[in-house]
């Protein structure tokens, strides 16, 4: 073989090898649920109120029964089937979710406190709560929890609240019986990205619940990108 | 023709080759990895149809291949998509023509040595063992930068404890991609390409023993490569390399990925060894006796047992895996009667042999590169081979210290923490091997004789840490952080791949006839053992401080350290680079040609011209006197290779007659 075969052949080569790297990094690394941007136009430290929602399926994604957040984008009004958000760095972010999924106990009880709100508090249906029992009455469908800065918010469930059991079955959640849960906290001061979770085991048909939806970005699990 | 009658195969030890290379016609035409390719996509297509075909619910069997109603995926279908793939992937390669050809009482037509040049050979099933070695060592270079780059990943993630370039589930995936290509792939970097490149070199032989099996044990690993990375569009997988369940049963879909393709590796590496070790026993020349062995050869004889050994016990727990995933057993679910004990002992029964599998084919080559470069023979050298022997024997007898933390009997942890202690005594033996070695020596410092006293440097410390972690109380401290993470990184990429590389340049004029640039070399060499070291040293000091593995985030004050850590990889990965652009550069594109024998050595594989002759050796070698017998007066010529033909004879009889008196 020639030397310029050679030299042709191995940068046929080498152009296959980084279109290969190239093409794994953006499709597979980097790809992801689209990010909720509740920062833009907002400065530094001024409030930001953001809106989520929690469906019992998800008739929009190929899991269709996997519970799974929603995310209404600011600009469109859209619910959004994603788990990332922007805040600004400093806000205090008001935060409002819209519990359409029914009740599941959960493994500890410590999760069901709510901790690193405003006044320790959330409001459930315009109600302060401090604490929801998920033994005794069964009152919680998920949490939101952001473990960097101590937050964990349990979302009622309408199950018991309401006493009406038709939970929407078709997802983003429009009508249907729902909590509304609301309650606030500071972001961090400081730019970085912070995981949040769902603390329930949620996970229906996996081994203790723990899996599918539980550990999959855009379903029970997300992240807080605090942007200054 | 039918098979008993075919004489000329016969094995014997130097005696005809095997037969059975695909007849000559147009390349496209002949079974090679084209034609592989072809054969794997239909082979899934088929197998991913078949198994969506049988979980349509009926009424006697409603989704009856579904263990986890609501994962929305068809493990079942993808299970049987990559083993029709992998029957359609050999199909393609023709591995079975031969066999369907003699079952048809067909005459083969061709020895299977591969005597012409050109470069479509290292594209086939081949049965001839110098290609077999170069095609793996092609394959592991790829393996090895593929896991390499995912490192870059994990170090580029880790540049910040808050600004995150991969989300948290990709960052995970990206690390049990990167373990498990490494732990599953590299088992065979040294004794795959060469061990079957050298063996034979080595005691005189004109074959190995089985090159069918020879080949397939090849042919093996880019299947298991490329399953293992479809796991990332399948969801990746998210338990690391271990695959502990209950995560790995119940993971999504790439889980199956990872068992399929780490089983399928284990395959690989039991016929891989299964050859080696018959063609060590077998196929030494007259005159090639235990004591004359050399270094390396006793290293692969010693890593081929613990894969014959380890590697069955790990395909059969990956596959107990797949079939918890698929047919709804049950083997490692505790409330369902299983356990999750029996996947750690299953997998560790081979994980820890897996450690000496990847360091063991490092002291082999350092063991024999050094007297070349000191010009002394080697000291001590039963006492190397009997610490090479005690390696393999207790290696099998320390894989419960990986469960000090899981809750195993508390009576069962001094145990293996002694024989864990114990280990380090054979290792040890090696080691002063290599001391004594040095000791006094005129060292000619050569790149290749760089890359081995790193590997002593490098083998220390992480010798040392491992002796520490052995320790219950200091493991139970430094169980899951960064700590063991370095601790591994220093015997394994410290080891292995310092004496890997070393053995690419020492052997690579003997493998391809052309040696790599020299200067390129050093520069290779110093950046890879500085960046090495600062990449991998302040991870000690990370564990210490309690950052975990596999964990995205960290505390804030060890940013900086973290940076140093990030930065130097980025610097090793540039080493590696080096090293790939010197080989590419001298063998595809300059290709200084060396016929000879650079490095003066004794060794028998040196004493052919470079690259070998398609059968080894002109007649079979009659061996005189040991490898390393450098600056002893008047030793004798290392093997006669063109012995008188009664001499030859006389050696085969002597042998056959004392195997039949045996």
């Amino acid at each position: 073989m020639s030397l310029p075969v050679r030299v042709g052949t191995l940068l046929v080569a080498f152009l296959a090898v980084v279109g290969g790297v190239i093409f794994v990094v953006i499709h597979f690394l980097l790809a992801g649920p689209p990010v909720v941007d509740y920062a833009a136009g907002v400065a530094p430290g001024q409030p930001v109120s953001i809106m989520l929602q929690e469906d019992p399926q998800n008739t929009v994604s190929n899991h269709p029964d996997w519970v799974s957040y929603f995310i209404k984008d600011p600009k469109t009004g859209a619910w959004v089937h994603t788990t990332l958000f922007q805040v600004p760095a400093g806000s205090r972010v008001n935060v409002t979710i819209l519990g359409y999924d029914g009740c599941t106990p959960l493994r500890n009880p410590f999760w069901g406190m709510v901790t690193g709100t405003i006044g320790g508090v959330e409001d459930v249906n315009g109600s302060p709560v401090s604490v929801l029992n998920s033994w005794a009455s069964c009152s919680v469908g998920h949490t939101f929890s952001i473990p960097g800065i101590g937050l964990n918010v349990p979302v009622a469930s309408p199950t018991t609240l309401s006493a009406n059991k038709n939970v929407c079955g078709l997802s983003p959640c429009t009508s249907g019986p729902h909590t509304t849960v609301t309650f606030s906290f500071n972001a961090p001061k400081s730019d970085g990205d912070y995981f949040w979770q769902c603390r329930v085991p949620c996970g229906l048909g996996y081994l203790d619940g723990f899996g599918g939806p539980m550990q999959t970005i855009g379903f029970m699990t997300g992240q807080m990108e605090v942007v200054s | 023709m039918a098979i008993e009658t075919e004489a000329g195969t016969t094995q014997r030890p130097g005696g005809p080759d095997p037969v059975g290379t695909p007849g000559a016609g147009a390349w496209w035409a002949r079974p090679a990895l084209h034609t592989g390719v072809i054969g794997a996509i239909i082979g899934y297509a088929f197998g991913h149809w078949l198994g969506n075909y049988w979980a349509v619910p009926t009424a006697n069997s409603p989704a009856a291949y579904q263990q986890i109603g609501t994962s929305d995926g068809n493990d079942f279908a993808i299970v049987l998509g990559y083993t029709f793939m992998l029957v359609g992937w050999l199909i393609g390669l023709g591995v079975f023509n031969d066999l369907v050809k003699l079952m048809l009482g067909k005459r083969l037509p061709q020895n299977g040595h591969e005597a012409n040049g050109g470069v479509a050979k290292y594209f086939r099933f081949t049965l001839d063992h110098k290609v077999v070695g170069i095609q793996y060592l092609i394959g592991m270079i790829i393996y090895f930068c593929t896991a390499g780059l995912l490192a870059m990943g994990i170090r580029t993630e880790l540049l910040s404890p808050v600004h995150h370039v991969f989300s948290s589930s990709v960052y995970v995936e990206i690390v049990g991609e990167h373990g498990t290509m490494m732990m599953m792939l590299m088992t065979s970097v040294i004794l795959g390409p060469f061990g079957n490149y050298l063996i034979p070199l080595m005691i005189g032989s004109k074959r190995v023993a089985f090159p069918r099996i020879e080949a397939l044990s090849f042919w093996l690993t880019p299947a298991a490569f490329l399953v293992l990375l479809s796991a990332l569009p399948l969801g990746g997988f998210h338990f690391g390399w271990t695959g502990y369940p209950t995560l790995s049963v119940q993971d999504t879909s790439g889980a199956d990925a990872y068992a399929f393709a780490f089983g399928l590796m284990g395959i690989s590496m039991i016929l891989a060894s299964f050859n080696i070790l018959v063609t060590v026993i077998c196929y030494r020349a007259p005159g090639m006796r235990w004591g004359r062995l050399p270094m390396f050869v006793w290293g692969i004889l010693g890593t081929g047992t613990m894969m014959a050994l380890a590697a069955p016990i790990l395909s059969g727990g990956m596959y107990m895996l797949l079939l918890d995933r698929t047919a709804q057993t049950a083997f490692f679910t505790d409330n369902l009667g299983g356990s999750t004990y029996l996947y750690e002992d299953l997998f560790w029964f081979f994980g820890h042999p897996e450690v000496y599998i990847l360091a063991l084919p490092g002291f082999a080559i350092v063991s024999e590169l050094l007297p070349v470069f000191t010009r002394k023979p080697l000291f001590g050298y039963k006492v190397a081979s009997a610490g090479m022997i005690g390696v393999t024997l207790l290696s099998f007898f320390v894989w419960q210290h990986h469960l000090f933390d899981s809750g195993i009997d508390p009576d069962m942890r001094p145990l293996y923490m002694l024989t864990t202690e114990l280990i380090s005594i054979p290792t040890g033996f090696i080691f002063l091997v290599g001391m004594g070695t040095l000791w006094k020596a005129k060292i000619r410092f050569t790149v290749p004789m760089l890359f081995c006293l790193a590997f002593y440097f490098n083998f220390l410390i992480g010798g040392i840490s491992g002796v520490y972690l052995s320790d219950v109380p200091a493991d139970t401290t430094e169980h899951g952080s960064f700590f063991v993470m370095a601790h591994f990184h220093y015997t394994i990429m410290g080891g292995l791949i310092f004496a890997f590389m070393g053995g690419c340049y020492y052997w690579l004029p003997k493998m391809m006839g052309i040696s790599l640039n020299e200067k390129l070399g050093r520069v290779h060499f110093w950046l890879m053992f500085i960046a090495f070291n600062s990449t991998f040293l302040p991870l000690f000091a990370v564990g210490l401080a309690g950052q975990p593995r596999r964990v995205f985030e960290y505390a804030r004050n060890l940013t900086t350290l973290n940076d140093w850590v990030s930065i130097s990889s980025f610097f090793l990965g540039v080493s590696i680079l080096i090293f790939i652009i010197n080989f590419v550069w001298s063998t595809v594109v300059v290709r200084n040609r060396e016929t000879g024998n650079p490095w003066k050595s004794r060794g028998l594989e040196w004493q052919v011209s470079s690259p070998p002759p398609a059968d080894n050796f002109e007649t079979v070698p009659v061996v005189l006197s040991g490898p390393y017998e450098y600056g002893v007066k008047d030793a004798p010529p290392v093997a006669d290779l063109n012995p008188p033909v009664g001499v030859l004879a006389a050696g085969l009889s002597e042998s056959e007659t004392a195997r039949a008196e045996a």
